[in-house]
């Protein structure tokens, strides 16, 4: 399927949306007002919990702010819905924003936790505000004025509700495949990852939280104009965890998903209520919920991953076409070879009472290959770990291109022009190659959200398109850039993270273990690539365990035993000295 | 999960919704073509699940009642479809409008919560179609009015007689503690307003959740303030709690409550600590204790007969028989609007309409109704009887 | 606010909290084993406590036939994956299981009630058949899922809890029940009243969380279990079947689940929808505890009732506010003292 095809797809689709209210019932008009509203803070919670990975059980304490916001401008003080829209998402974003910066470096069960926390507190909250009507609520809320018109009726807010969903729907799709978006996508990944490839996880976080916040305050702001009535009730726990049901059901990777869950527990809960009195007679009202629930259960124990990817596996796959000729990425200069790019001096890390690293002193010079090793437990891994940024430095100083680094974080050191991979590949298993390897372009491009989510990052895309298809045929990964990461084997995966670093025109390269489990044909791969790369003037640090592999390929080495620097040298001189077989032999025995 | 990269084709969704929502239209049509032919046919919608369900089930046990009361006025049969609105008010909006869309309903009868109540009285309003509220909405000077009365007793009217008797039992200085929720604002609101008539003192507003375990904080905080009495604004089993908190604390001062209280399980699970309660309710409840020219006797004990043949088990609680007055109030006034227009008309919703605000004195299990443009409600001092908890019974106290 | 009043407040904070921590490590110990948060859990506990009200007034509680709709619908589920996996050999052992064993329970109770004359008796028969609903829900529910993300396993326990409250409506109705108190016993500290209930709930507390610290700590099958809930793959290598495990956590859950129904029907009054509420404060004072120690998460649960307490004394309107606002701290604190490296999200 071509883009052309998807695009004539999108526009039926948009067709028959805007044909509905002329061909179904007005009930099902009012049904699918809802589904609007509904979906716009399930296309919040998919980027927010499906893609993001942070589960918020407080959507819909955003909702009723904004709902309570424009209800209180327009009901209560008389001035424009407009108005209201202005105050709804000002006061939603600005709460949003609060909530996050405090509870967004949360981990794990605390994050969600928080969130059901806070969106108890304001729910509760709304029913004690006597301007609010406590929890009588707001009554006679005035419709959405558009010119003369006002929209009361359902089929005339329809329109207004659909155009909002759907430009919503584009604008997500596009941010996903913009610069940020990726930067959201590798945020399950781990913080690690993320921060390696010199993003800011928690910006990109507080973003993506403030964007699901601003879509819920659209849908607040609709529900209050479409309902004429609020009170507390709609914005409690229960629909909070009913609007994750949706995002669930849907396929929380997608924000189309949003969409589709919304529609389809509305649709549920309405034919349950329609069809269950057929079958039980007489009071069934207890029993709707009952059956909701089962259906539900079995759904998501049939498609766990929701209806979009359990669908997607029957459609075509989409054909991506390459870009044309673009102008190039700028470039960093590399230092002049020689140049000590990374001085390691007397450093130092403590774990509690063991010494971790001690003392250590080296220096790598621009344009060559270092190779760092020892036995296990020598101190390599926490050497990296100091280098890189993700563990702090206890005593000592590491100067970077003449910058000290100690006590900085891992993405400034990214962006600094330390680009790394990891021992156990870390890569984003669902994206595709192309993709990943544009991750590790995130510094050298500058698109915002904004610029994202409106397509004016477009000339910016094409040369990290161009510039990640150079890095992935430098590592001879060209042959199908639309490949998902997942699919390849360990070898290609670790020449894939390579291709990544490079992306990110890198000063220095740190390799953490590269041949570690690989064949022998891959590892001479892998070898001939490093060294290519450094005929390129590139500086490389190597960390291995593989004693064989590095004597091949570097152009000194630096011993590591028991969290000391044994010796450095040259590789010949390395693999004579007494020192060093004792060292590995005493650790084999 | 990564996303589908670019955009999924979002047709198939549409598609999908929109041959949705036609075949549900056609099913619709199929369903409710028949009782739209003649019968007048009313929608009821009430709480059967949801923490308003307490409330919602005898309101829908009061409707089977009803039905077996009297299901036909002037050769039309009555239909009626119910349905639950999970105690959420937008849940009611969508029913109201489900019930008048699709259904083609006359007439709206509902709900259990105050909050749903007000969403149901809005699409009434907007789509012209005459609704009996069950539950004690806040009068809003705005247009729903035209198009809905309410049932109960406001809850000023019931919260003024009770504090009438206060006043006559000599209590001045009265705690108020009640649950966080609509009918705990609208029974405080009717307090201060007693309060502001002068002759006794609201010390407290506590306020406590239908969740809550325990009062305890609260109850401190009423002891400390050394109130003759206290007034509750709960309803059915937990408005015994802050009772049953109170006691060990040593409260030994007089307890009221508006009708709310009225229930059997209040009874059960307070015991000892609720007897000697003073509870402001309908005459239903003590009908058997009326004397025998009191106008809700009569109609009173035919409704307690209604109930037990559609039930299988006698009432015990209040808010059944507000359902039963919903249910008179339709069959005086559709019996009038039969006469300009035949149902399912637009022109009978005005008929109907009409013919409901010139209901006159028509007695019910609950009240004398009199409905004029411009109020919602339709009762008077008469609607309200005080009754005392005695050796667990509640006994007509005049 | 004087000493008198504060040791009300603290008293019936500790009442509260006492029973939530009583749900607290019930929720820890199935999650620790199985990954699931079981937010069922409070409503086996409210129906606990409505099952055995029924039984006091000589009714026919609607959990008898709860219970055997479960062991059906479980022996079904049972079934059609041993067919999958042609293995139906083992279908007796299966129907042994999942149908007789739970029925056999729900046939003996329902014998027994209208000859149980004495309140122990009542509350064994009670315990007896709520005993099967958590490993019956466990098989017919979370296995097919078990290895799922822990967010579909979440979303699935708040909806069978939906699910849970529904039935419970049609079974109890929408009012509230209260219990024969176990014990008349009252003492007082400096003149507050302390009721023996309270002190019951507490003594049950200390008694649960310690007796579950040493059995996963000193006893092999706590330690399989505690294994399981760390790797499954691995625990599998060992020769420890996760499913078993999770069996053996549920009914533990179960039994736990019914003693704190018991014990708090006399001082609560229960609905068909309390275990909502209980439960989600439980589940607040197990994070406060880091979801992974006993003792922690029962302290955890006690500062939330206290927390309670207090607030509904400083201002009863905004009780709920103020506990959930104080969380929000609290949690960043707990956050940043519980040392765990950054855990990879699972795709």
């Amino acid at each position: 399927m071509t883009l052309a095809r998807l695009r004539l797809a999108a526009l039926v689709a948009v067709l028959c949306l805007a044909a509905a209210p002329f061909l179904v019932s007005s009930f099902s008009v009012t049904l699918l007002n809802y589904i609007g509203v509904y979906a716009l803070v399930a296309i919040g919670l998919a980027l927010l919990t499906g893609i993001g990975g942070i589960i918020s059980f407080g959507q819909a304490a955003f909702v009723g702010i904004a709902a309570y916001s424009s209800a209180w401008v327009s009901a209560v003080s008389g001035y424009s819905p407009w108005l209201g829209l202005c105050l709804a998402v000002v006061l939603t974003c600005s709460v949003a924003a609060f909530l996050g910066l405090i509870t967004l470096r949360l981990r794990g069960h605390f994050l969600s936790l928080s969130t059901i926390a806070w969106g108890l507190a304001i729910y509760f909250l709304f029913g004690n505000i006597p301007t609010l009507g406590n929890f009588n609520g707001i009554a006679a809320i005035p419709p959405i004025p558009i010119g003369s018109l006002k929209l009361s009726g359902s089929a005339q807010i329809y329109y207004l509700i659909w155009a909002i969903v759907v430009v919503c729907l584009v604008l997500s799709y596009n941010l996903l495949n913009s610069r940020m978006g990726r930067a959201l996508r590798a945020l399950r990944g781990g913080k690690i990852l993320v921060e390696s490839l010199g993003i800011n996880a928690f910006r990109v976080k507080l973003a993506a939280f403030v964007i699901a916040a601003f879509l819920a305050s659209l849908s607040g702001w609709l529900y209050a104009h479409l309902s004429t009535f609020i009170s507390p009730s709609p914005f409690g726990a229960e629909m909070g965890i009913e609007y994750l049901m949706m995002a669930m059901v849907g396929g929380s990777g997608s924000p189309i998903g949003g969409v589709l869950g919304a529609a389809l527990v509305t649709l549920l809960k309405n034919g349950i209520q329609d069809y269950l009195p057929l079958i039980t007679k007489g009071a069934s009202g207890e029993l709707e919920i009952v059956v909701f629930s089962t259906l539900f259960i079995l759904f998501l124990q049939r498609a766990p991953r929701g209806i979009v990817p359990f669908v997607a596996r029957f459609m075509p796959q989409l054909r991506h076409v390459a870009p044309g000729t673009i102008a190039k990425l700028p470039v960093r200069a590399q230092p002049a070879p020689g140049y000590p790019l990374l001085i390691v001096q007397d450093v130092e890390r403590r774990f509690g009472g063991l010494i971790a690293v001690n003392h250590v002193s080296f220096e790598v010079n621009a344009g060559e290959i270092l190779g760092l090793i020892g036995p296990n437990g020598a101190g390599k891994s926490t050497m990296f770990n100091l280098l890189t940024g993700a563990l702090r430095v206890g005593q000592g100083q590491i100067t970077f291109a003449g910058q000290g680094i100690c006590g900085q974080s891992q993405s400034h050191i990214a962006r600094a022009g330390i680009a790394r991979t990891f021992q156990h590949v870390k890569l984003r298993p669902r994206m595709t190659l192309l993709d990943n390897v544009l991750l590790g372009a995130h510094p050298r491009l500058h698109a915002g959200l904004l610029r994202g989510a409106l397509r004016l990052d477009r000339v910016e895309e094409a040369s990290a398109h161009a510039e990640a298809l150079r890095q992935l045929a430098r590592v001879g990964l060209s042959d199908d850039p639309f490949m998902l990461a997942g699919n390849l084997p360990l070898g290609k995966q670790r020449l894939l993270e390579i291709a990544r670093a490079l992306a990110a025109d890198p000063l220095l390269l740190v390799l953490d273990e590269p041949a570690a489990g690989l064949r022998r044909q891959e590892k001479l791969r892998m070898a001939e690539l490093l060294i290519a790369l450094r005929d390129e003037h590139l500086t490389i640090l190597l960390v291995e365990h593989d004693m064989e592999f590095v004597m091949g390929l570097v152009d000194r080495i630096v011993v590591m035993d028991f969290g000391s620097k044994l010796c450095e040298d040259a590789p010949a001189a390395i693999r004579a000295d007494p020192r060093v077989q004792e060292a590995y032999l005493g650790s084999i025995a | 999960m990564a996303p589908l990269l670019p955009p999924p084709p979002t047709c198939p969704s549409g598609r999908t919704r929109a041959a949705l929502a036609t075949a549900s239209l056609l099913v619709f049509g199929a369903l409710c073509a028949a009782p739209a032919s003649a019968d007048i046919t009313v929608g009821f919608v009430t709480s059967l699940s949801g923490n308003g369900s307490s409330l919602g089930i005898p309101y829908a046990r009061g409707m089977a009642a009803a039905l077996a009361y009297k299901s036909e006025i002037g050769g039309e049969k009555l239909t009626i479809i119910q349905l639950d609105d999970t105690s959420d008010p937008s849940a009611a909006s969508r029913d109201a409008r489900k019930l008048i869309e699709e259904n083609h309903v006359d007439v709206l009868i509902g709900s259990a919560t105050a909050p749903a109540t007000i969403a149901m009285a809005q699409v009434a309003t907007e789509l012209k179609v005459p609704m009996i509220a069950l539950s004690p909405v806040p009068i809003a000077g705005t247009t729903p009015e035209q198009w809905m009365v309410a049932v109960p007793q406001p809850a000023s009217l019931l919260v003024k007689v009770v504090a009438d008797r206060m006043k006559r039992d000599h209590m001045e200085k009265v705690a108020y503690i009640g649950f966080s929720d609509a009918w705990g604002d609208l029974v405080y609101a009717g307090a201060k307003a007693a309060e502001a008539e002068g002759g006794l003192t609201i010390l407290t507003n506590e306020r406590y959740t239908r969740s809550d375990s325990s009062v305890t904080g609260q109850a401190l905080k009423i002891m400390a303030t050394h109130p003759q009495a206290i007034l509750i604004g709960g309803s059915g089993t937990q408005g015994a709690l802050p009772l049953l908190n109170l006691a060990p604390l040593g409260f030994h001062g007089s307890a009221y409550g508006p009708a709310s209280l009225v229930n059997q399980d209040f009874i059960r699970v307070g015991g000892k600590a609720v007897e000697g309660i003073q509870v402001s309710t309908g005459p239903v409840i003590v009908a058997e204790q009326l004397p025998d020219d009191h106008y809700a006797r009569k109609i009173s004990l035919a409704f307690r007969e209604a109930y037990l043949k559609a039930n299988g088990a006698p009432t015990s609680d209040g808010f059944s028989a507000y359902s039963f007055d919903g249910w008179l109030i339709l069959l005086t006034a559709a019996k009038q609007a039969l006469q300009v227009a035949k149902p399912g008309t637009p022109a009978f919703h005005a008929a109907l309409d009409d013919a409901i605000f010139k209901i006159h004195e028509l007695a019910g299990t609950q009240g004398v109704y009199n409905f004029t443009r411009g109020q919602n409600y339709g009762v008077d001092d008469r609607a309200v009887v005080i009754v005392r908890l005695v050796d667990g019974k509640w006994t007509y106290a005049p | 606010m004087d000493g008198t009043i504060a040791g009300f407040l603290a008293v019936d904070g500790i009442a509260t909290g006492a029973i939530y921590a009583l749900v607290a490590i019930g929720t820890v110990l199935i999650f620790t084993v199985t990954r699931v948060i079981f937010i069922p859990f409070g409503d086996i506990a409210a129906f606990t406590a409505l099952t055995l009200a029924a039984i006091d007034s000589k009714k026919m509680p609607g959990t008898l036939g709860l219970v055997a709709a479960l062991a059906i619908l479980a022996f079904l589920t049972e079934a059609g994956s041993l067919a999958r996996t042609r293995r139906l050999r083992q279908l007796p052992r299966a129907a042994l299981i999942y149908l007789l064993l739970p029925l056999a329970v729900v046939g003996a109770v329902w014998a027994a009630i209208p000859f149980a004359a004495y309140e122990p008796v009542r509350i064994l028969l009670a315990l007896a058949l709520i005993m099967p609903i958590a490993p019956l829900l466990d098989r017919i529910v979370f296995r097919p899922i078990a290895s799922g993300s822990v967010l579909l396993l979440l979303v699935v326990a708040v909806a069978l809890h939906f699910a849970l409250v529904g039935l419970g409506l049609i079974f109890f109705g929408p009012e509230g029940v209260r219990t024969e108190p176990l014990t008349s016993f009252a003492t007082d500290i400096a003149g507050i009243p302390i009721p023996g209930q309270s002190l019951l709930i507490v003594l049950a507390a200390i008694a649960f969380s310690l007796l579950l610290f040493l059995f996963f700590d000193f006893t092999v099958m706590g330690k399989s279990l505690r294994a399981t809930a760390v790797n499954r793959t691995g625990a599998r290598l060992m020769g420890i079947r996760p499913a078993r495990s999770g069996t053996i956590a549920y009914l533990l859950g179960s039994v736990m689940a019914g003693v704190s129904g018991v014990l708090i029907a006399p001082v609560n009054t229960i609905f068909y929808d309390s275990g909502f509420l209980i439960g989600l404060k439980a589940f607040v004072g197990a994070i406060v505890g880091g979801l992974i120690s006993y003792p922690g998460s029962a302290i955890g649960a006690l500062f939330v009732g206290l927390l309670e307490s207090f607030a509904s004394f400083q201002d009863s309107a905004l009780k709920d506010v103020i506990v959930f606002a104080t969380l929000i701290p609290i949690l960043l604190w707990r956050s940043f003292a519980s040392k765990q490296i950054d855990e990879e999200v699972e795709e």
